[in-house]
Order: structure tokens, then sequence, then C-alpha cells
């Protein structure tokens, strides 16, 4: 990043990824306004770091990776103010989507939704994102074996919970 | 030759060199049941992908559409303060997320905490008349004094008796080493603050106080989580690394709070 074209080329880029980042967020965090502040934070962050970036990665797996590593910080800033003056609060706000959810009819997002994270992410990256294993593992920080294992997992869940047909084979 | 179920997977998801490929292909056109499986792979990548297509056909807020071209207010607002400090950051654009008048959320943003805020005058000295907790410091800011810096000193954080005058909520280390804690004082105008130790004394560093606090002063612990987001905010603009555990704070305490230089 020597110049300021190139900045700016990146920039672009990022705003046209700026949707795939905000349906990744979504199923990292649930929440879509929490989703947006953290799809911020991420850009914010990788404005700043654009020189960390190997210009042979992938941007989108690259973002992925510095937003869910946005997400993890929050959750630890979460726990820990939860921390400073009201331990016995900690924890009251989860929970309370997930009533509405029982009332749902099983649908793509719900089933997705309700596995845990690992295979969540796993999935939402190669099924949704359509990243290969190779980034997918580079975005979740793990090898090649735990994504696909917690691929496979999430997988099997999810044609459980969706009880999909068996597809158009002739 | 068995397919495994992740090589089938590999397959369906482009994953499988040109030999293997072949290989589930020559399986598949063997046994039907492959074929079905297969098939019900595709089908669900297929349903994924329609089922979050939607999203992407959303409009981007503006917001996020200036952060990424390094023209959001927290960019500018970053830049002033170290780019690693993370939570930081998001304290900043949650700010200025507000500005763009988000609804009100459970999460309590630190930028409200500003309108909290009350200035650190004699207004403070005022509210507590069972003593003069917070006093004049000598390099100009303001000290904790008598029963808060007994209290800063020696209380640990789980230790709530209802007779303190104050009690301490969390211990850390700040970015240049200092010991901090917060603490709330148990008045009935709640109040809650930040100290960092100074030398011997406990410097005080943000101090709030619930504006909802008369009204609900028979109820300290309601009144100290309304103004909790104005001590967070300073808390996680300075802390460094992971607050103090029992007993990193039983060491500190027997260290006399004294300042950890940085390695």
């Amino acid at each position: 990043m020597s110049t300021n074209d190139s900045v700016e080329n990146v920039q672009e880029q990022i705003v046209a990824l700026l949707p795939r980042l905000r349906r990744f967020a979504r199923n990292l965090v649930r929440n879509p306004h929490d989703a947006d502040d953290v799809v911020q934070i991420a850009v914010e962050r990788a404005l700043l770091r654009l020189d960390q970036w190997r210009s042979d990665a992938r941007l989108d797996s690259w973002l992925f990776k510095i937003l869910r590593n946005a997400w993890i910080d929050e959750v630890r800033a979460r726990a820990r103010r939860a921390k400073i003056l009201m331990p016995e609060e900690a924890g009251e706000q989860i929970g309370e989507a997930t009533m509405e959810r029982e009332m749902e009819r099983w649908s793509a997002e719900t089933a997705l939704s309700r596995l845990p994270e690992d295979q969540r992410l796993a999935v939402s990256l190669v099924l949704i994102e359509g990243l290969s294993y190779k980034d997918a593992a580079e975005v979740l920080d793990v090898p090649l074996g735990t994504l696909t294992s917690r691929l496979a997992r999430g997988r099997e869940a999810l044609q459980e919970m969706l009880r999909l047909p068996e597809g158009d084979v002739s | 030759m068995t397919i495994s179920d992740e090589m089938l997977m590999a397959y369906v998801d482009g994953e499988l060199d040109a030999a293997s490929r072949a290989s589930v292909e020559a399986a598949m056109q063997e046994d039907p049941e492959i074929g079905k499986r297969v098939a019900r792979q595709r089908a669900l990548r297929e349903t994924m992908q329609g089922a979050f297509a939607a999203v992407l056909n959303e409009p981007v807020p503006d917001r996020l559409i200036d952060a990424a071209r390094g023209r959001g207010a927290a960019a500018r607002a970053q830049t002033a303060t170290t780019p690693q400090s993370a939570v930081a950051d998001l304290s900043l654009s949650r700010e200025a997320a507000r500005r763009k008048k988000l609804p009100a959320r459970r999460w309590q943003p630190a930028a409200m905490a500003a309108s909290l805020l009350l200035g650190l005058g004699l207004g403070f000295l005022v509210w507590h008349r069972s003593g003069v907790l917070i006093q004049p410091g000598a390099g100009g800011g303001l000290v904790a004094s008598a029963a808060l810096a007994e209290a800063l000193s020696t209380q640990l954080s789980d230790d709530r008796a209802a007779d303190r005058v104050a009690v301490t909520g969390l211990s850390f280390r700040n970015k240049s080493g200092d010991y901090c804690r917060t603490f709330s004082l148990n008045e009935t105008n709640a109040s809650s603050g930040l100290a960092c130790r100074e030398g011997t004394d406990w410097r005080i560093e943000a101090l709030a106080q619930s504006p909802r606090a008369a009204a609900n002063s028979g109820n300290f612990r309601t009144a100290a989580s309304e103004d909790s987001p104005a001590i967070r905010a300073a808390v996680e603009g300075s802390i460094d690394g992971e607050p103090l555990d029992h007993a990193g704070e039983i060491a500190a305490r027997q260290a006399g709070w004294a300042a950890v230089p940085k390695r």
C-alpha cells in the first residue's frame, strides 16, 4: 500500500464487499444492529492495517478474519463490563432472542442459528460465503482437519433440521 | 470403493483434485445411493446460499460505506488514539453510530456516558456529607481521600459489605503500568468512578453520577447500573490486558499498588 491510488482502490473493493461482510456478521453476531457495528469496527481496523494485508491473500477472507476477531474482542469486553460494577446482572442479555425463535417455523436461518458457533461459522464461510477450506480454516484460525470436521457436523445437523428432499437426482 | 462423507462433501465443495473427483464420479455411476448423498449435499448448499442471498441486496448503511472509505467519524477520532486499542475502537464507533441516531439498545453505549459525567468540581464534594472523599491533589487533579482512599487501598473487589463507604468493582493495570480500580460510593446519590494509583495517591480518572439516582435513592444497585457506561468507557480506554483476578488483587495490595514497569 504505497500510494493513495492503491489505498483508494482497496477501499472501493471493501465497499463492494460490504454486503458480504454484513451477511457473515449476521451469522456471527445474530443481532443485526450489533452485526453492523462489528462490520464498521472491522472495516476501520482493516484500513489501519492495510500494510498487513498480503496482496496475494484474498481480501474477503482477510476481512472476515478481522471481523471475527473484532467480535471476539467485543464479547470479552462485554464480559468485562458486566464485571465492573454489577456482577449480579452478568449474562442478562443472553437468551431472549431464542425464545422468539421457538415460535418460528424451521427455516434455513433458524436452523443455522441453532448450530454451535464453531459449526455455524464453518458452514457460513464455506457453504454461504463460498470460501475454500483453506481460506475458511485461516479465517477461523484452526487446522484444516478441524474445519472439515466442524463443517461435516454442521451439515449433518442442518440436514437433520431441514429434512431436505432428496434433490434433483435423476 | 467406499466414499467417505468427508470426501463427498469435499466433492460438492469443489475441494477435490481431478483424480479424486473422477473416483467419486465413478462411484456415483455404480451406486445410486452415493448419487443421492451427493444430491442432498448439493441441495443443502443451494438452500443455504438461497436463504442468505437476500442480505446481499439490502441497502448498505451509509456509515459503513463511509467507514470503508476512511471517512467514518470513528476513523477520524481513532487516529488520535492508539490504533491497536481494540476495545476503545468499539466505543468510538458505537458513538459514531449513535450520532447517526440508532435506536437505544440494551447494550449501553459509552457515548451516552459523556452526558452523565459530571464536573470534577465542587458539586461532587457537596454530594458526600459524611466526609470529603475526594479532594484536590497536589498535581491539580482530584485524588481520593479519607475513607475512599482507604477502601481503594485495602478492599478486594469481592468484598461487598453493605456498610462500606465505597465498594471496589474491577482492578486492572492501565497502559502505563499503574493500577486502577473502579469504585461505587454507597451514598444516597449513587456515584461511581475510576481511580488510578499515582505514587501514594489514588488519582480520580473519571467520575459519574446517575441523574436518576435521586429517584432511585432506595435502590443503589439500579442507580449504579445506570451510570456505569461512563466508567466502562473510562476503563476500556485505559485497560491493558485483562482485569486482575482475586489472587492478582491480593498480590497488588501486598505490593502497595506500586506501578509495574512495562516489560
